[in-house]
């Protein structure tokens, strides 16, 4: 048993300290993103979106998904359900895979300049407009192809070790164990149960995903190999709306290989600190039987704006609504649960335990802003706006996130045998997480509502107040992840002694620390002034906003006449012009050698006997697919273009 | 803000204050020492919170799957307008139309997908669909007021997607 639980230890550590450093990574992107559209320290747009792409994956994939995996082993062990052979064999080669894919995406990105976003809907990869070739999109594709491979080895290491010895006794066919792993035991004890109780709750959600993931992430596999091959073979093509279909067949429940085994997480955890077992009725087995089912059967709720004539798809869309709703059961029973775990129980407050309570509340505000996403007429106003991002960010960092750090608090004085360096640090990182994340991720929600496009490295003007007001609680939340990594890294070199429990298993904070800790409630009145602190921010910073706006909607009327093309000189300047020529994006579509630009769209500008009128001509008023820029460009940056382009094109 | 954005925010702020009223009593509640509860009752209450919430979302469902955007279509007097994008530009053509009459968009694109969005003068989003390489989607919208109305790509499509813009110009 002892060597069980020590290949579990190791195996759980190696996890969560590599997700904890692609953590530390992506957010720094995260952070050089916001900053950027704020324009404090503009990045290339391609650069942008490169750092989008590996944000996006590093963040979602290489960490939530990375340490909740990781996590998962730990919870199995400890739940009765030793992680040997061929299991432990392949939650090995995960890790192996994982690291290598994400080294991979981060290679790519931020070194080959891939920027097709993580979700690289088909065929963008393979249309870089000169900013990256066949050979990043095929290794981007490869390395993808990675970390979905150690999410199906992950799968399938889960399924093994559920379905192995912890069972092995009830049952000697596979279809029963798998039925009694996800709960069946509680709704037909006859045939199912093997005690009063069927599993423990938190194998259920691991056993559900272990099964969905496989088969969600198999046809991705597939599009991927086919996107490899496409880099090099051209004639090989698949249809884009299969292949939207086909990304978030694995791009929705991705989402729940981050949520279910956090579910298993708060259902192991969170009755260690409420001193009671979780308070859980036979229903809560219904809704993860739903679960398995519905999970595969969400995806489309991601395409609902892509209703093409002569075809299935807006009838797909429509059922899609309903099974997305289903989902919401599983979250409910799981909140009620939870709630009621720790409703009038002797709830230990630690920074653990309190990372874990407002995990659940990230929990119920995503699921909020999910409800909308997942209605339609909703879906039409927010689609593609900011106020995804929001969505997402509360389910990512202020759910799966908070839990993460509450794991990691709760749990490395286990796994190490190490007392945590600092509960102080611990609650700071906690609280200010918690409100400097609901801040930030709320102005992304209010900017979403106003119709603010996401995945625009620059935004319309409009919305640059906002972004603004978010920098400073952008910088407050990624100050306070480096808390959080001083204190593992602290933790793990031993700086605080060996560990010591309480009766519940939960860690006691450092002896040095017990002598001269704070009392607590001085910690939650400030954490309660932090608060309110904020929200009186926020407040000034809405009264700023609806201000500005007002007079800006003035500016604009009263200055757009005086600002017509009033100037008289004749002539552009080239060497302004080649400013605009970068800034306006012409490099896209045109290929310009004295500019670097190797756009494909439009027709070569090197070499062509243009004259000013014809540029300035062209421009103003575009011709077929080429778009007018006169409402982008006054008259004078128009014939500074024109000039710059005449002159470079002539140059050999 | 269109009026299902405002919808939205109204709808979602008051279930974020509810719920903010249940964590903090929930939080409150582990102050108070030696009150525990019947755990069997609110482990048979959870059915009861299983039904509400099924009630909840049946009811939500009802009210808004009849109104999707799918499957409208123009009447014989609507006007045409077909629009194309292209990596990193809308082709519109014709770029005017007519306050107060139908519209029927027919949007397709030669390379990667783009999403067409459109904008009023005020900078309140009025509609988007997804523009899919190869098919042709149909979306169909009355503009009430005139004015210069702004397209934005609203799906990603490379290094110059947010610079991917241009205008339709509603008459009276």
């Amino acid at each position: 048993m002892s060597d069980d639980r020590a290949a579990a230890r190791s195996l759980t550590l190696r996890y969560l300290l590599a997700s904890t450093a692609i953590f530390m990574a992506s957010g720094l992107l995260g952070v050089l993103m916001r900053d950027s559209q704020a324009g404090l320290g503009r990045l290339h747009p391609n650069f942008y979106y490169a750092i989008m792409t590996a944000h996006g994956l590093g963040a979602f994939v290489g960490w939530a998904g990375f340490a909740v995996m990781g996590l998962a082993w730990w919870v199995l062990h400890e739940a009765g359900f030793p992680v040997r052979g061929f299991g432990l064999l392949l939650a090995r080669l995960t890790w192996w895979l994982m690291v290598l894919g994400v080294a991979g995406i981060v290679i790519t990105t931020l070194l080959m300049n891939f920027g097709a976003s993580w979700v690289f809907l088909y065929p963008l990869p393979l249309y870089g407009a000169g900013q990256w070739g066949k050979w990043a999109s095929a290794l981007f594709s490869f390395s993808v192809l990675l970390a979905g491979l150690a999410i199906v080895t992950w799968c399938l290491g889960i399924l093994t070790t559920v379905l192995g010895p912890g069972l092995h006794a009830v049952s000697k066919n596979v279809f029963n164990r798998f039925g009694v792993s996800i709960g069946f035991g509680y709704l037909w004890p006859r045939r199912f149960a093997t005690n009063p109780r069927s599993v423990p709750y938190p194998v259920i959600p691991l056993a559900v995903i272990g099964l969905d993931m496989i088969v969600a992430t198999l046809p991705l596999a597939v599009l991927l190999v086919i996107q490899i091959v496409e880099a090099f073979s051209p004639g090989v093509t698949v249809d884009p709306l299969l292949a939207k279909n086909i990304l978030w067949w694995f791009g929705h429940p991705v989402v729940y290989l981050l949520l279910f085994p956090a579910a298993a997480l708060y259902y192991w955890l969170v009755p260690r600190y409420a001193g009671r077992p979780l308070v859980a009725g036979n229903v809560i087995a219904v809704a993860w039987t739903v679960a398995v089912i519905a999970n595969v059967f969400v995806f489309a709720h991601h395409v609902y704006l892509d209703y093409p004539q002569n075809s299935i798809q807006a009838g797909i869309n429509t059922a899609m609504q309903p099974i997305t709703y289903a989902l919401v059961l599983p979250s409910a029973l799981s909140l009620y649960s939870l709630g009621f775990t720790i409703y009038r129980s002797e709830f230990r407050w630690t920074p653990a335990s309190a990372a874990l309570f407002l995990g659940l509340v990230g929990w119920l505000l995503a699921g909020l802003s999910g409800i909308v996403n997942a209605t339609i007429v909703f879906d039409v106003a927010v689609h593609n706006t900011l106020w995804v991002v929001g969505h997402f960010h509360h389910m990512a960092l202020l759910n799966i996130g908070l839990l993460i750090f509450g794991a990691t608090y709760a749990l490395l004085p286990e796994l190490t045998g190490k007392a945590l360096y600092s509960e102080r640090l611990a609650w700071w990182h906690v609280g200010l997480t918690f409100t400097a994340g609901m801040t930030a991720f709320a102005l992304w929600l209010v900017q979403g509502l106003e119709g603010a496009p996401r995945r625009f490295a620059v935004l319309p003007h409009r919305y640059d107040t906002l972004t603004q007001i978010s920098i400073p609680f952008v910088f407050v939340l990624a100050l306070a992840q480096l808390l959080f990594f001083w204190n593992v890294v602290q933790t793990v070199r031993g700086k605080a002694g060996v560990a010591v429990f309480d009766e519940r298993g939960i860690p006691l904070p450092a002896q040095r620390e017990a002598r001269r800790g704070v009392p607590t409630p001085v910690f939650e009145a400030g954490i309660v002034l932090v608060a309110l602190g904020l929200v009186g921010v926020a407040s000034v910073a809405g009264f700023v906003v609806g201000r500005d706006s007002a007079s800006a909607t003035k500016t604009v009327t009263a200055g757009s006449p005086s600002s017509a093309p009033t100037t008289t000189a004749t002539g552009g300047s080239a060497k302004a012009g080649a400013a605009v020529f970068s800034s306006a994006g012409c490099g896209g579509c045109h290929t310009l050698a004295a500019a670097g630009s190797t756009g494909k769209v439009g027709p070569v500008l090197d070499g062509k006997p243009l004259t000013t009128a014809l540029v300035v001509d062209r421009v103003t008023h575009g011709k077929g697919p080429m778009p007018s820029f006169a409402s982008r460009l006054t008259a004078q940056q128009i014939r500074d273009v024109a000039a710059y382009v005449v002159q470079s094109a002539k140059k050999p | 803000m269109s009026h299902t954005a405002v919808v939205i925010a109204i709808s979602y702020s008051l279930a974020v204050a509810i719920c903010s009223v249940i964590v903090v009593a929930v939080w409150r509640s582990t102050r108070r020492r030696g009150k525990g509860i019947e755990v069997e009752t609110v482990e048979r209450r959870e059915q009861l919170w299983f039904v509400a919430v099924l009630a909840v979302l049946a009811a939500l469902l009802f009210g808004t799957i009849f109104s999707t955007p799918y499957g409208k279509s123009a009447g014989r007097n609507a006007q045409v307008v077909r629009v194309t994008a292209v990596q990193f530009a809308w082709s519109i053509d014709p770029p005017t139309v007519q306050a107060g009459r139908q519209v029927v968009f027919y949007l397709t694109s030669t390379d990667v997908n783009h999403g067409f969005g459109v904008y009023d003068p005020k900078g309140v989003l009025q509609l988007q669909a997804q523009v899919i390489p190869g098919k042709t989607v149909e979306v169909v919208h009355t503009f009430k007021r005139p004015g210069t109305y702004t397209v934005l790509c609203l799906e990603f499509c490379g290094v110059y997607h947010h610079l991917m813009q241009t205008t339709i110009e509603v008459k009276a």
